[in-house]
């Protein structure tokens, strides 16, 4: 194992760059984030559709959330991978055709995170912005999203861990992330599965560990703070 | 100042107000009581639309508000609204609490509107609160930011609903000291309170509802002597065990 560590290192880390395309872990990370940066706008806008006011935006919304929620990422990537070039008549990149399909896919399932964040507020808070006389756009983005959203933070969190292992759907359409170098490493040491497909998934582990790790950390912070618990950090 | 005409209201199959016909006059304070369940909160939500009335008419300073050129946040910034369960926003600091009017409705710059909610808190004795979140804070002087939150556009009007049911005895004066203050300063204000001792001192007028309608509308003198309704008295009677 240490020795394809040895050989492969750089190649799982960026990829072929600065020779060829950036890619591996580098490559994961950037579309990981890239993902998530795009997905949070989408997933607020859906949430706030799906919990106003009923009318055709709502409808439009909950139709989106459905469908989306109704069919596998995989299908998605072959859709924007295969199909849609042959509908607009020109090819698509693919780290572009995954991070859409990715984006797509997660504003379903974030939007209804950070529904779940909306609804759980005490109607109180709704209605002593009414009160006061705030309108829509400041009682929504200076009173509820910054509750909803720092309540649901660690579910946030945890969307990026499943952005992250969604992003080794790329290998399908040859996107030169972690997955799909490792990919080449199998078809060049063909005796030795085992071990590389041992390192992807510490890999994948550490990284996602991590996450949650540091997911169940603000868990701690957010219950702290609300409770107006003081937080003492262990000192070495 | 306040005027309720015919004012009436349902939840559904359930008739909460029936043609409630009264009138707040400028500068005094009526207190609103009566059992649980008898309209006294949805009554006050109804002067800033918090309710809506499905029948009758509520005017402002002679103005309808249901008129349709009536803009409804206009309309509840000049009205101070307090909950019963103070209804602070927890993210922000006691002093971003008083200043969010300030800055979101009349487009105050922060360092405008920062000396004008500080002015407000030193007002009712949480100046040196100003930097605390609502969780570090008591429910008393939780009661008292909302207050001065309420306060911070200088409406013309303070509707209070319950401000002290939801505080532990011990703090109950401190928010009833400060509704004290503000009554003497004259502003208009409707409380709904259970505090017996608050209305006889303080109210110009007292309101009784039961079944939601107004059953008895009276100086304080005459609401607490014989002369009262019966509904009151055994009502008075019904505190006064349970105190």
């Amino acid at each position: 194992m240490l020795e394809i560590i040895q050989e492969y290192w750089l190649l799982l880390l960026i990829g072929e760059y600065p020779h060829g395309k950036l890619g591996g872990l580098a490559m994961t990370l950037i579309i990981s984030f890239v993902s998530l940066i795009v997905t949070f706008p989408c997933a607020v806008l859906i949430a706030l559709a799906r919990t106003g006011k009923p009318g055709i935006i709502q409808t439009i919304a909950n139709g989106f959330v459905h469908s989306v929620r109704a069919i596998p990422l995989l299908m998605l990537i072959f859709w924007a991978y295969f199909a849609l070039p042959m509908i607009i008549g020109f090819p698509i990149d693919a780290v572009f055709t995954l991070i859409v399909a990715i984006v797509i896919y997660q504003t379903a399932y974030l939007g209804e995170i950070i529904a779940a964040g909306i609804v759980g507020l005490p109607k109180g808070q709704r209605e002593a912005a009414a009160a006061l006389g705030l309108g829509y756009i400041p009682t929504t983005f200076k009173v509820i999203l910054p509750q909803a959203i720092f309540n649901v933070i660690p579910g946030i969190v945890n969307q990026l861990t499943t952005i992250i292992k969604e992003s080794s759907l790329g290998s399908i359409i040859a996107v030169s992330e972690l997955s799909y170098v490792m990919l080449q490493v199998n078809s060049n040491e063909v005796t030795k599965p085992l071990q590389i497909f041992g390192i992807l998934a510490a890999v994948y582990f550490v990284l996602c560990f991590s996450l949650s790790q540091a997911t169940n950390w603000l868990e701690r912070r957010i219950s702290a703070r609300r409770t107006g618990q003081v937080i003492v950090e262990a000192v070495a | 100042m306040i005027e309720f005409q015919n004012v009436s209201k349902w939840f559904g199959a359930l008739q909460v107000l029936r043609d409630v016909n009264a009138t707040v006059a400028k500068g005094t304070t009526t207190v609103l009581c009566g059992p649980s369940g008898s309209g006294k909160s949805t009554l006050i939500r109804t002067v800033n639309r918090l309710e809506p009335i499905q029948k009758g008419q509520i005017t402002l300073a002679g103005r309808d508000i249901y008129a349709k050129d009536v803009d409804v946040n206009v309309l509840r910034s000049g009205i101070g609204f307090v909950f019963q369960q103070f209804n602070l926003f927890p993210h922000l600091s006691v002093v971003e609490n008083v200043m969010l009017p300030l800055l979101r409705i009349r487009e105050r710059s922060r360092a405008q509107a920062r000396p004008v909610a500080m002015q407000m808190l030193e007002r009712v004795g949480l100046a040196d609160k100003a930097n605390s979140l609502p969780a570090d804070i008591s429910g008393g002087q939780s009661q008292r930011v909302a207050i001065a939150r309420s306060l911070i556009l200088k409406p013309e009007v303070l509707v209070l609903d319950e401000p002290t049911s939801a505080l532990d005895p011990e703090m109950v004066g401190e928010v009833l000291k400060l509704l004290r203050e503000l009554s003497a300063d004259g502003i208009t204000m409707m409380c709904v309170t259970h505090e017996m001792g608050f209305a006889r001192e303080v109210a110009d007028r007292i309101w009784f509802l039961r079944n939601g309608t107004l059953t008895f509308d009276a100086e304080p003198a005459q609401f607490f002597s014989d002369e009262a309704h019966q509904d009151v008295r055994n009502f008075l009677s019904a505190v006064r065990k349970n105190h």
